[in-house]
C-alpha cells in the first residue's frame, strides 16, 4: 500500500510529524511501514530558460547553452537531444546534490560547464511513471514556468514523500486511502475529514440498462450510464496523487476510475458506451474462448473465469481486466460505470492462470468491504461531474438487492483486561474505540460497539482486545509467567533416543548435517530401503525439489561430493530425519564416512572408511542403547547390492526386524555421486524403538582368575569367522568369557582358497578357579568342534 | 700389611674409575666374588701366626665391607646417570601434533533447537511432534485459516493432493495436541520441527526451515504471561541483558497477535546495520490463541485462554552467529559446520 504525505494531508493535519515519525507511529500500531520513498530529490535546483544553444565544436551530440537562471546566466554543456533555445528547464547548479551525482564546475571537451540541465530520471523519479520522451531527454517545463524559481520539486509536484506499508491480510481495508486515513487519524489521535460524497450517485434519469448476474461468483453488479462527458487532462493534484501511488496519468476519466479505486479500495471499470453492442450486461462463467483484453494481449478464457458479456460476447474479464474493444479513448463521450463484487478465490485463480495481477485483481483477491461498490459509484459520479463535465446521468442499476447489516456486539472490559494482563480504564477504552469509529456506548457493564463496514476483521471481543492494546501500546504490559499447576517437562522415549544417538555419534567424530527433504527423482531413485511408493509435491518449484525423499543417504552423498569438490576429503556425517512413502513415514539415521574417521599421519594412525569401522560403530551404538551382540544379527546383504558393495556390506537385524544396511558404497554409486570410497549405513529408528532392550542390572564380577588359550587353524576361505565363534561358544557356555579372532591371514604359505585364523579364548568360571584338567578338556572340546564342523587344519 | 693397603687403594681406585653399572658389576665380581685379589690375599692367611690371623682376617673383612659399600654408593650414582642418559635419548618433539580425535558437533539448527527445548523442559513443557506431511485440516482449517482465506497466501504451500501438504508451520502440531488433550487442562508444549514453504532459496529465504512453536492453554493465561515467557527465550538465545518488545501483528490463529523484537545483541540497542539502526531485531511471532481455534479443538474460550508463539531456528542461528546466508545451513560444508562446537 502506497500513500503519500500529501495524500494524507488532504484529510488531516500531519504537519507536526516528520515522515519518519509518521512511519514509526503507523508501524507501532501494526501496519508496518516497509519503506519511505521520496518522489524526487535534489538540492541547488532552479528553473532556467535556455537563451542560446549551439553545437559543441568538438562533439557531434553535445550542445553549449547559455541559461538564464534570473540572477545570472550560466554556460552549461548539455547532451540531451531535445535541448533548444527558448526551452524552460530544470537547472542543477554547481554544488547541487542529485540522487546519484554531485554537480561540480568543470569543462567538457574543453568547454566550461557550470551546472547541468536535468531530466526527471536524474532527480530520482521512478522510470515507470515517465514517458519515453521524458526518459530520453531533459524535462521540458511549461512555457509559463517562472525563471529563477528555486523550489523546483514543489513546482513539479514531486515534493512528496510516500509511505510503503506492508498490510497484514486482516487489514486489507487499508488498501483504500480513505480507510488508511481513518486508521492514521486513530493512531495519531487526530480528527480526519474525508470528502463527503455519499449519495452522489443516487437518483438520475430513468435507464434502459439491464444488468444481470448468472453466477454466484458475482453477488452484486452495479452499472450506471453517463451519457455525456469530456475527455481532457486531469487536474494537477489528481495527476500528482496518482503519481505518488505509482499510477500514470492518462486522462481525466481514466484517472478518476483509478483515483476512486485508490480511495475506496473498490476497482471500477469504465466502458465506452458507444462501443457496447447493447445496454444489457450479463455476468457469467462457463465460457471457453479467446479474448483480447485492453492491454492488447489475447487470453484464453476458461469456464472458471467470471466474464462480463453482452450478447454472449465477453466485454471484460470480471475483476481482472476490461476489453480492448470497449476501452476509453480520446473520442469517448459516454460511459458505462461498473462497480461489482466478485468472489476473491475465483479472481485469484483467474489472475494466477492468466498471470494478470492488475490493480483490480489484486484488490479483489484481498477482499473488499461490502459497501465499497456503492461508495465507489458515489465518488466516481461526484468526480466525473466535477472534472469531466458529466451530464445525462442515469440511475444506477443493480443485479441484486443486498442488505447490509452493521456488525455490532458487546465486549466486557474486565475480560479483555484479564486476557491482556493490563488494566485499561473504561475511559481510555471508550476513547480508543471512538477514535476507531467503533461508536462505543456503555451498556449494562459492557461496552457496545458498532463496527464500520470496512473493518471486516472485527468480529469478537478478542479483536477489540487487540485494537485496544495496539493503539494504547505495549509499554505498560508487565512480564509475568503463567500461574498454573506444576507440570513435568520431559523428553519422550524417541526424543531421548535421538539425543543419545547424536551425543554418541558426535563423540565418535561424526558431524551432524541437515539436508533438504525435497529431492529430485534422480536422487530418490537411489533411495536405500525404499518403500512402496514415492510422495511427490503437486506442483514442484523445480525438478530438484520434487519428491519427499524416501531415504537420507543419497542427499548425504551429495553433501560429501560437495565437500570433496572443495578438497575436504575426510568427512564423517550423520543425519536423523523422517523419510516418506505414500503408505507411511518413518524416522531414520544415516551415517557416511569418506576418508579417515580418525587420523594422525606422523603417528601412522588412521581409522579407515571400511566395513569394519561402520560395523563397529553401529554395534557400539546398539550396545549403548541396550542391544547386546546376541540380539543383533549381521547377515549377508541380500537387500541392496546396487548401492552397496555386494561383498562388503551387511543387513543388520534386531531380532527379526531389518534395522538397516551397512557397508561400503558400490563403486558405480561412488562414481555416479563423485565420492571416494565411502562406508555408509541407513538405519530405521522405529526398529530400535519397538524392540525390547536388555535391562541395566548388576552382575557379580568373578573373583577367580581367567586363562587365555589360543587356537590357530586353516579353513576354507568362505567359512565365516562368526560361525566358528558361535560353535566354539557352545563348548563352554558358562565359562567362555570372550572369543576373539586376532588374525585372519590369506596368501603366501596358505593354500589357495583357504585362510588361516587365529583365535584366543578366555576361560573363567564364576564360582571357582578352573583346574588345568578342566581347561585342557575345554580347549580340546573347542579344537574338536572346529576340526569336525569346519574341516579345519589345526596348527600348534 | 702393605699388601692390604695396596689392595684397598687399588680397589677404591677401580671403583671410582667405573663409568657404567656394567663396569661396576665387573669390579664387584672381581673384588667380592670367589676369585679375585681379596681371595688371593685371604690365601696368605694360612702362613700367619695364630695371633696375627684374627687381626688379618678382620682387616680383610673391613676392606671387603668398605669396597662393598663404595660399590653401592657408586652404583646409585651410576644408575642415576644412566637413567638420565636414557631419558635424554627418549626426548620427543612435543610440538608435533597430538592424536587429536575428530569430534563431531550438532548441526547449528539442532543445537539451537535443543537449547530451546531444554529451556522449556525446565519450565515444565513437554516436547510434542507431528508429521511433516500434514493434513490441510490441521495445518490450515483448525488454525482458523479456511480454504480461500487470503491468509493462506502468507504461506505458499507445497500441496501433495487436495488434503495433504507439507506443513507450513508447526502450528499443525499444536492443533493436534489441542485435539488430543481437549478438554483437559493445562497444556504446556513446544513443537519443534521442519516446515516448508514455496520460497525460492536465496540468502534470506529457504523452502525448508525449522520452527519451534510453543502453546500454553489454561485458566487465566494472559498476554503478559507470553511476554514473561518470551523474555526467558530472548535471554537464553541472545544473553541475559536482553529485553523484548511487542508490536501488533496478525496471525489467523491468534488474537491479539504480536511480533516480538529483541534488543539488538550486536550494538546493545544503540542502532547498527544488523538492527537497521532501530536497536531492535524481530525474532518471532506470537499471540493469544484465537477463540475459534480453542472452540474447534473442543475447548470453551470462556473457561480457558492460551498463548502461542513460533520461533525460526534459522533466524536465531543467523542472528546469533552472524551467518550471512541461510543456505549455508543446508549446504553442509564441513568447514562451516565445524564452527559450531558449542552453544554460547
Amino acid at each position: 500500500m502506497l500513500i503519500s504525505r500529501k495524500w494524507l494531508s488532504q484529510y488531516m493535519d500531519i504537519s507536526g510529524y516528520t515522515i519518519e515519525q509518521l512511519a514509526d507511529k503507523i508501524t507501532a500500531a501494526g501496519l508496518e511501514v516497509e519503506g519511505i520513498e521520496v518522489l524526487a530529490s535534489g538540492t541547488n535546483l532552479v528553473i532556467g530558460e535556455v537563451l542560446t544553444c549551439k553545437p559543441h565544436p568538438d562533439s557531434d551530440h553535445l550542445s553549449i547553452t547559455e541559461v538564464d537562471v534570473k540572477d545570472e546566466v550560466l554556460q552549461i554543456v548539455c547532451g540531451a537531444p531535445n535541448v533548444r533555445a527558448g526551452l524552460k528547464v530544470i537547472v542543477a547548479k554547481v554544488g547541487a546534490k542529485l540522487p546519484e551525482l554531485e554537480i561540480k564546475k568543470g569543462s567538457i571537451r574543453g568547454v566550461e560547464s557550470n551546472g547541468m540541465l536535468c531530466s526527471l530520471l536524474e532527480l530520482g523519479v521512478d522510470a515507470k511513471s515517465l514517458t519515453d520522451e521524458q526518459k530520453a531527454g531533459i524535462e521540458e517545463l511549461d512555457a509559463d514556468a517562472i525563471v529563477g524559481e528555486s523550489d523546483v520539486l514543489a513546482y513539479l509536484g514531486l515534493d512528496d514523500e510516500v509511505l510503503d506499508i506492508g498490510l497484514t491480510p486482516n487489514r486489507n481495508d487499508c488498501l483504500a486511502a480513505f480507510a488508511m486515513a481513518k486508521e492514521t487519524g486513530a493512531i495519531l489521535d487526530t480528527p480526519v475529514m474525508l470528502p463527503s460524497y455519499e449519495g452522489a450517485a443516487n437518483g438520475g434519469d430513468a435507464s434502459k440498462l439491464v444488468v444481470k448476474s448468472e453466477t454466484e461468483k458475482c453477488p452484486l453488479y452495479s452499472g450506471k450510464i453517463i451519457n455525456q462527458l469530456t475527455i481532457k487532462e486531469s487536474p494537477k493534484w489528481m495527476q500528482e496523487l496518482l503519481h505518488s501511488s505509482g499510477i500514470k496519468s492518462i486522462n481525466n476519466v481514466v484517472d478518476i476510475s483509478n483515483l476512486v479505486m485508490l480511495e475506496t479500495g473498490q476497482p471500477l471499470h469504465f466502458f465506452d458506451l458507444s462501443k457496447l453492442e447493447k445496454q444489457e450486461i450479463v455476468v457469467k462463467d462457463g465460457l471457453h474462448e479467446t479474448y483480447t483484453a485492453l492491454d492488447g494481449n489475447t487470453y484464453q478464457l476458461e469456464p472458471e473465469d467470471i466474464v462480463i458479456t453482452i450478447n454472449d460476447k465477453p466485454v471484460a474479464i470480471g475483476g481482472v481486466m476490461g476489453g480492448d474493444d470497449s476501452k476509453i479513448d480520446d473520442d469517448t463521450t459516454a460511459i458505462l460505470i461498473e462497480t461489482a463484487s466478485f468472489n476473491h478465490v475465483s479472481i485469484r485463480n483467474t489472475a494466477r492462470r492468466l498471470n494478470l495481477n492488475t490493480d483490480a485483481s489484486i484488490r479483489y483477491q484481498k477482499g473488499i468491504e461490502p459497501l465499497a461498490p456503492y461508495k465507489a459509484m458515489d465518488r466516481a459520479v461526484q468526480l466525473l461531474m466535477e472534472y469531466a463535465d458529466a451530464t445525462g446521468i442515469e440511475e444506477t442499476k443493480y443485479s441484486a438487492d443486498i442488505a447490509y447489516e452493521d456488525t455490532a456486539f458487546d465486549v466486557n472490559l474486565q475480560a479483555i483486561n484479564a486476557l491482556l494482563g493490563l488494566e485499561i480504564s473504561e475511559q481510555k477504552a471508550i476513547d480508543v474505540l471512538t477514535r476507531l469509529d467503533f461508536n462505543p456506548t456503555k451498556r449494562k457493564g459492557n461496552i457496545h460497539v458498532v463496527i464500520p463496514s470496512y473493518r471486516t476483521d472485527i468480529k469478537i471481543e478478542a479483536d477489540i482486545a487487540e485494537e485496544l492494546v495496539r493503539l494504547i501500546g505495549f509499554d505498560d504490559l508487565p512480564s509475568t509467567l503463567p500461574l498454573m499447576p506444576e507440570t513435568e517437562g520431559k523428553l519422550n522415549k524417541r526424543q531421548q533416543l535421538r539425543r543419545l544417538l547424536r551425543n554418541t555419534l558426535c563423540a565418535q567424530g561424526l558431524q551432524e548435517v541437515v539436508t533438504y527433504t525435497l529431492v529430485s527423482d534422480e536422487l530418490n531413485n537411489d533411495a536405500i530401503m525404499p518403500q512402496a511408493s514415492n510422495v511427490a509435491v503437486a506442483s514442484p518449484m523445480s525438478e530438484d525439489r520434487k519428491i519427499i525423499r524416501g531415504s537420507i543417504l543419497p542427499s548425504m552423498l551429495s553433501c560429501i561430493a560437495y565437500n570433496k569438490a572443495r578438497s575436504v576429503k575426510h568427512v564423517a556425517f550423520f543425519e536423523i530425519s523422517e523419510v516418506y512413502s505414500n503408505e507411511d513415514s518413518e524416522e531414520r539415521l544415516a551415517l557416511a564416512i569418506q576418508g579417515d574417521l580418525q587420523q594422525n599421519r606422523h603417528l601412522h594412525y588412521e581409522i579407515k572408511p571400511d566395513f569394519y569401522t561402520m560395523k563397529g560403530l553401529v554395534e557400539a551404538l546398539l550396545e549403548k542403547l541396550g542391544y547386546n551382540a546376541s540380539r543383533v544379527m549381521i547377515k549377508e546383504n541380500d537387500v541392496d547390492t546396487t548401492h552397496f558393495h555386494p561383498y562388503q556390506s551387511a543387513a543388520v537385524y534386531i531380532g527379526r526386524d531389518l534395522l538397516g544396511i551397512i557397508g561400503v558404497i558400490h563403486p558405480n554409486m561412488a562414481k555416479a555421486y563423485g565420492v571416494d570410497t565411502t562406508v555408509m549405513a541407513e538405519l530405521k529408528l522405529e526398529v530400535i524403538l519397538k524392540n525390547k532392550t536388555s535391562k541395566v542390572k548388576f552382575e557379580a564380577i568373578s573373583k577367580y582368575p581367567h586363562v587365555v588359550r589360543d587356537l590357530a587353524f586353516v579353513v576354507d576361505v568362505k567359512t565365516p569367522a562368526g560361525e566358528i565363534i558361535k560353535a566354539i561358544k557352545t563348548t563352554g557356555k558358562n565359562v567362555i568369557q570372550d572369543i576373539e579372532v586376532f588374525d585372519d591371514y590369506r596368501g603366501e604359505h596358505v593354500e589357495e582358497g583357504k585362510k588361516s585364523l587365529a583365535i584366543s579364548i578366555t576361560y573363567q568360571a564364576k564360582d571357582h578357579t578352573l583346574t588345568d584338567e578342566e581347561i585342557t578338556n575345554l580347549y580340546n572340546g573347542a579344537k574338536d568342534i572346529v576340526n569336525k564342523k569346519f574341516d579345519a587344519d589345526l596348527r600348534g | 700389611m702393605e699388601k692390604l693397603e695396596t689392595l684397598r687403594q687399588e680397589g677404591i681406585a677401580k671403583i671410582e674409575a667405573c663409568t657404567s653399572t656394567k663396569e661396576l658389576q665387573d669390579v664387584r665380581v672381581l673384588y667380592l666374588g670367589k676369585k679375585g685379589p681379596i681371595q688371593e690375599v685371604m690365601k696368605m692367611m694360612k702362613d700367619l701366626s695364630p695371633e696375627e690371623k684374627p687381626k688379618f682376617g678382620q682387616q680383610v673383612n673391613e676392606i671387603k665391607q668398605l669396597l662393598a659399600s663404595k660399590i653401592e654408593e657408586k652404583k646409585v650414582v651410576l644408575e642415576e646417570k644412566e637413567v638420565n642418559e636414557k631419558l635424554v635419548k627418549e626426548k620427543i618433539d612435543i610440538t608435533l601434533s597430538g592424536l587429536k580425535p575428530n569430534l563431531g558437533n550438532l548441526h547449528p539448527l539442532i543445537m539451537v533447537q535443543q537449547e530451546l527445548e531444554d529451556l522449556f523442559i525446565g519450565l515444565g513443557y513437554e516436547i510434542a511432534e507431528g508429521p511433516e506431511v500434514e493434513l490441510d485440516l490441521y495445518n490450515f482449517e483448525r488454525a482458523n485459516i479456511p480454504k480461500g482465506h487470503p491468509a493462506r497466501d502468507m504461506q505458499d504451500t507445497f500441496y501433495i493432493d487436495a488434503d495433504r501438504l507439507l506443513r507450513t508451520h508447526t502450528t499443525a502440531v499444536q492443533m493436534r495436541v489441542l485435539e488430543e488433550k481437549a478438554p483437559s487442562l493445562p497444556i504446556k508444549v513446544v513443537c519443534p520441527g521442519k516446515v516448508y514453504r514455496r520460497d525460492d532459496d536465496d540468502a534470506t529465504h529457504s523452502h525448508q526451515f525449522t520452527q519451534l512453536e510453543g502453546l500454553v492453554v489454561g485458566e487465566n493465561i494472559r498476554l503478559s504471561d507470553l511476554k514473561g515467557t518470551l523474555e526467558l527465550v530472548a535471554k537464553k538465545m541472545f544473553g541475559d541483558d536482553k529485553k523484548i518488545r511487542f508490536r501488533p501483528s496478525y496471525f489467523q490463529f491468534t488474537e491479539p497477535s504480536v511480533e516480538v523484537d529483541v534488543s539488538c545483541h550486536i550494538c546493545g540497542g544503540k542502532g547498527c546495520p544488523t538492527c537497521k539502526g532501530t536497536g531492535w531485531i524481530e525474532i518471532l511471532g506470537a499471540g493469544m490463541v484465537h477463540p475459534n481455534v480453542l472452540t474447534m479443538a473442543g475447548y470453551d474460550p470462556n473457561v480457558c485462554s492460551g498463548f502461542a508463539f513460533g520461533i525460526g531456528m534459522e533466524r536465531v542461528a543467523l542472528l546469533k552467529y552472524g551467518i550471512d546466508d541461510i543456505r549455508h545451513l543446508y549446504t553442509n560444508d564441513v568447514r562451516f559446520l565445524k564452527t559450531f562446537t558449542r552453544f554460547e
